[in-house]
C-alpha cells in the first residue's frame, strides 16, 4: 500500500495492550508509529513527533480526551481518529466538534481502522482529486457536476445534490448532523427543525440512488451522530 | 320478671277452677292441680318462680279452697298435713326441676361453644397465611361474642395490632394494656381488677412456649361483666388459635426460607447462565489463539483462516454479549436514559441491518415500509437495539431459505413495527415468558444467546412507552409486534 509508506501515526492511549495492537498492525502496513501514554504526552508528541494521523483515546488517565483533540486542533490540520466505547454518542459528537474527525468504536477491527485512517488522509488532499468518487455502481464528479447510477444520469434537487457533494468531498469520513446543517443550511441553532429537513434530503436523495432504499448501501446512517459516505464496496 | 307473673297468673286459674268443683270434689284432691302447675313452673321457668307458685299454691288453697273460705283459718286440722305435704313436695319437685333445667341450659351451652370451636377450627383450617388466620380468628371472636375483637402480635418487641374491627378502639392506652397481659399472661382491662378503666378486655394468647399474642374484646356498652362461662370459652378459644397463629408463624417462616432458596437457585441460574454465555466464546478464542502461538505448522493457510476467522466471530460474539449485560443493568437499575427525537423509521432499519450486514446477507429479507410513514419519536440507536435483536432472532430461529417480512403501519395514535418469520415459532408453553430476563425457549442448544435479548427489546420498547408482543403464525413461524406511540406522551 503505496499511501502508508512512511507515513507517521501517533497513537494516544493509556492502555498498553490497546498501543501493542494498534503498533503491530499499523508496522506491518508500512506505517512508523509513535506512542503516547497520556494525554500531556499526545499533546507534546502531536507536535514533535509530527505525525500525519494521530490515533487518541477518549478515556485518557490525566486529560479528557476532547480537550485534547481540542488543543491539537487548535495548532495543526493534522487529521485525528478518536477511540472511544459504545453508547457514548454524546462524547463522540463533543469529539468530533473539537476537531476530531472520526471515530472507532471498541472493539473494533484492524480493516476498519486502515479504512478509517485511509480516509482522514484522503481529507488532505486537494479538493479536486477527491471530487470524483466510484461506489459500487454510483459515480460522482463535483467538477462536472455529475451524478450517475449504473451509467445512468440521476437528476437530483439542489440541496439533495449539495449533500451528496459534501458527502463526496469527505467519503469515508463521518459528517455529523451539526457539520451538515451548518455547511448546508448555514444553521448552528434550531437543530430539530432543519433536523427534518436533512432527513427528508438525505431520504429523497437515497430514493434516488440507492439500490434498495430500505437497505442503503451508499449513505450509511451513523446511529445518533451523523452520515458516512462509504467509499469501499 | 315475666315469669313470676306467668307463674302467679298460673296459680290464680287452678284456684279460679278449683273454686268450681271445691263442692263436689274432696279439697285434696285438687292439690294434684297445685302439683302440676309447680312442676311445669319449675321446668320451664327455674327454681325460683317454683318456689313461689309452692307458695301461693298453699295460700291460695287454704284462702279459697278449704273451709272455712277466705280465711288463712282451716277448720280441719288434717289439711295442715296437706298445706305441708304440698308445700315440702312443691319445694322438692322445683328444686328437682329447675337442677334438670339447669344442666339442659348448661349441655345447650357446651354444644353451643363446641360448635363455635368447631366452627373456628374449620375456619383456620381453609386459612393459608398468617393474616387470613387473623382475621379468621378475629372475626369469629367478634361473631360470637358480639363485640368488636382485636389481635395483637408481638413484631421486633412490640405488641402491635395484627388484626382489628373498625369498631374497636386502638390507642396508646389500650396498647398499652394489650402490652401488660402480654408480658403478665394474665387478662387485664375492661372487667378485671387490672386497669379496669380501659375500653376492651384483653385475653393473653399462650402456647407452652410462651405468650404469643393478646385478644382484645370490646363489648357492647349495656354488658355488665365477663360471666364465667364466658371466660371458660375465651379460654378454649384461645388455646386453639394460639396454636393456629403459631402454626401459620412457621409456615410463613418456611415460605419465606423457600423464597429465600428459590431466589439463591435463580441467582445460582443466571450466574451459571451468564458464566457459561461468557465462557463459551472464550473457549474457541483461546483455543485457537494458543494453537497458533504454539506454532502447529501442519496447519496449512486454509485451516488457519478458518480458525482466526472462528475466533473472530466469537470474540465480536463476546462484544454482543457483553453489551446485552450491560443493557439489561441498565434497564434494571433504571438507568436507561432514552433520548427521544423524530427518527424515520426506515432510517433506523437500514442502520440496524447494516450492523446486521454479514448474518442477514444471505437472506430475504422483504421490507414494506409505506414511504409516508410518519417520522415518531424514538431514541435512534436503543430502537436499533431492538430492530437488530428482532431481526437476529427471526434469523437464528428459522431456516436459511425461508422468508423474513418486515411491515409497518399506522394504527390509531400508534406506529406498528410487525418483523415475521417462517420458522420454528415458540412453543405455546413459551409465549407468556418469552420476554423474561434469561428465559430461552427450549430449543435446539446451538442456537447461542443469552436469552437476554427479548427482554432488552421489551425494557427499551417500554421505556418509549410502547408494547412489545410475541404470537405465532397461523401457518408456521412467529411473528414480533412493536408498537410504539406516535407522538410523545407530555409529563
Amino acid at each position: 500500500m503505496a499511501v502508508s509508506q512512511n507515513m507517521r501515526v501517533l497513537i494516544v492511549d493509556d492502555e498498553k495492550t490497546v498501543r501493542r495492537f494498534l503498533k503491530a498492525t499499523l508496522i506491518s502496513h508500512g506505517y512508523t508509529v509513535s506512542e503516547a501514554v497520556n494525554g500531556a504526552e499526545g499533546l507534546e508528541y502531536s507536535v514533535s513527533a509530527h505525525p500525519d494521523v494521530i490515533i487518541l483515546d477518549l478515556g485518557l488517565p490525566d486529560k479528557d480526551g476532547i480537550e485534547v483533540a481540542r488543543q491539537i486542533r487548535q495548532r495543526s490540520q493534522t487529521p485525528i481518529i478518536i477511540l472511544s466505547v459504545r453508547d457514548d454518542e454524546s462524547d463522540k459528537i463533543a469529539a468530533l466538534d473539537a476537531g476530531a474527525d472520526d471515530y472507532l468504536t471498541k472493539p473494533f477491527n484492524a480493516g476498519e481502522m486502515l479504512a478509517r485512517i485511509r480516509a482522514v488522509m484522503r481529507r488532505l488532499l486537494p479538493q479536486r482529486e477527491r471530487s470524483v468518487c466510484t461506489v459500487g455502481k454510483l459515480s460522482v464528479d463535483i467538477t462536472r457536476h455529475s451524478v450517475e447510477v449504473k451509467g445512468r444520469a440521476v437528476h437530483l434537487t439542489p440541496t439533495e445534490y449539495d449533500v451528496l457533494k459534501l458527502l463526496v468531498l469527505n467519503a469515508g469520513n463521518v459528517l455529523t448532523h451539526g457539520r451538515i446543517l451548518k455547511e448546508i443550511w448555514n444553521k448552528t441553532d434550531d437543530f430539530e427543525e432543519v433536523m427534518h429537513l436533512l432527513r427528508v434530503t438525505v431520504s429523497n436523495l437515497r430514493n434516488k440512488i440507492e439500490p434498495d432504499p430500505n437497505r442503503p448501501i451508499y449513505v450509511l446512517t451513523e446511529p445518533g451522530i451523523g452520515y458516512r459516505l462509504c467509499d469501499d464496496q | 320478671m315475666a315469669p313470676y307473673l306467668v307463674s302467679i297468673a298460673l296459680v290464680a286459674l287452678t284456684t279460679f277452677l278449683g273454686a268450681f268443683v271445691r263442692k263436689t270434689l274432696e279439697p285434696a284432691n285438687l292439690v294434684i292441680f297445685y302439683l302440676l302447675i309447680v312442676v311445669i313452673i319449675a321446668v320451664r321457668w327455674g327454681k325460683g318462680p317454683a318456689i313461689m307458685a309452692s307458695l301461693l299454691s298453699v295460700l291460695a288453697f287454704d284462702f279459697f279452697l278449704v273451709t272455712p273460705y277466705l280465711t288463712f283459718a282451716v277448720s280441719d286440722v288434717q289439711y295442715m298435713f296437706t298445706f305441708t305435704g304440698l308445700l315440702i313436695v312443691g319445694l322438692v319437685v322445683s328444686a328437682l326441676a329447675s337442677k334438670t333445667r339447669q344442666q339442659a341450659i348448661e349441655a345447650a351451652g357446651r354444644e353451643e361453644q363446641t360448635a363455635m370451636l368447631y366452627r373456628l377450627s374449620k375456619d383456620l383450617a381453609a386459612t393459608d397465611s398468617l393474616e387470613t388466620v387473623l382475621d379468621t380468628i378475629r372475626m369469629n371472636v367478634s361473631q360470637i361474642f358480639d363485640c368488636s375483637a382485636a389481635l395483637f402480635l408481638q413484631v421486633e418487641h412490640t405488641v402491635t395490632p395484627s388484626s382489628v374491627d373498625s369498631g374497636f378502639p386502638i390507642n396508646e392506652h389500650e396498647k398499652a394494656i394489650a402490652a401488660w397481659t402480654y408480658e403478665n399472661g394474665k387478662p387485664a382491662g375492661w372487667g378485671t381488677d387490672t386497669l379496669p378503666a380501659a375500653k376492651a378486655y384483653y385475653f393473653p394468647l399462650k402456647t407452652s412456649q410462651g405468650p404469643l399474642g393478646v385478644v382484645g374484646i370490646c363489648f357492647k356498652e349495656s354488658k355488665k361483666g365477663i360471666e364465667p362461662r364466658e371466660e371458660h370459652l375465651l379460654s378454649a378459644l384461645a388455646s386453639q388459635t394460639a396454636v393456629a397463629i403459631q402454626r401459620a408463624k412457621l409456615a410463613e417462616v418456611s415460605r419465606q426460607m423457600e423464597l429465600v432458596r428459590q431466589t439463591e437457585k435463580l441467582q445460582a441460574a443466571l450466574l451459571n447462565s451468564i458464566s457459561h454465555d461468557l465462557r463459551t466464546p472464550l473457549v474457541s478464542i483461546t483455543g485457537v489463539l494458543s494453537g497458533l502461538l504454539q506454532d502447529l505448522s501442519p496447519l496449512d493457510s486454509a485451516t488457519r483462516k478458518e480458525l482466526l476467522e472462528t475466533a473472530y466471530e466469537e470474540s465480536v460474539h463476546l462484544n454482543q454479549l457483553v453489551g446485552n449485560l450491560l443493557d439489561m443493568t441498565r434497564i434494571e437499575a433504571g438507568t436507561l436514559k432514552v433520548r427521544l427525537s423524530p427518527c424515520e423509521l426506515r432510517d433506523v432499519l437500514g442502520a440496524s441491518l447494516q450492523v446486521l450486514k454479514d448474518k442477514v446477507e444471505q437472506r430475504d429479507i422483504r421490507i414494506d415500509i409505506p414511504s409516508d410513514l410518519p417520522e415518531i419519536p424514538m431514541d435512534f440507536t436503543l430502537m436499533m437495539r431492538v430492530l437488530m435483536n428482532l431481526v437476529d432472532n427471526a434469523v437464528k430461529y428459522s431456516a436459511s431459505d425461508t422468508l423474513i417480512e418486515i411491515t409497518a403501519k399506522v394504527l390509531n395514535d400508534h406506529m406498528e413495527i410487525k418483523i415475521k418469520d417462517e420458522g420454528f415459532g415458540i412453543p405455546s408453553q413459551d409465549l407468556e415468558h418469552i420476554f423474561d430476563k434469561f428465559y430461552r425457549a427450549l430449543k435446539p442448544r446451538q442456537i447461542t444467546g443469552t436469552g437476554l435479548g427479548l427482554s432488552i427489546c421489551r425494557g427499551i420498547v417500554e421505556a418509549h412507552g410502547g408494547r412489545i408482543l410475541a404470537e405465532n403464525n397461523l401457518d408456521k413461524g412467529a411473528t414480533f409486534t412493536v408498537s410504539l406511540p406516535l407522538a410523545r406522551k407530555e409529563d
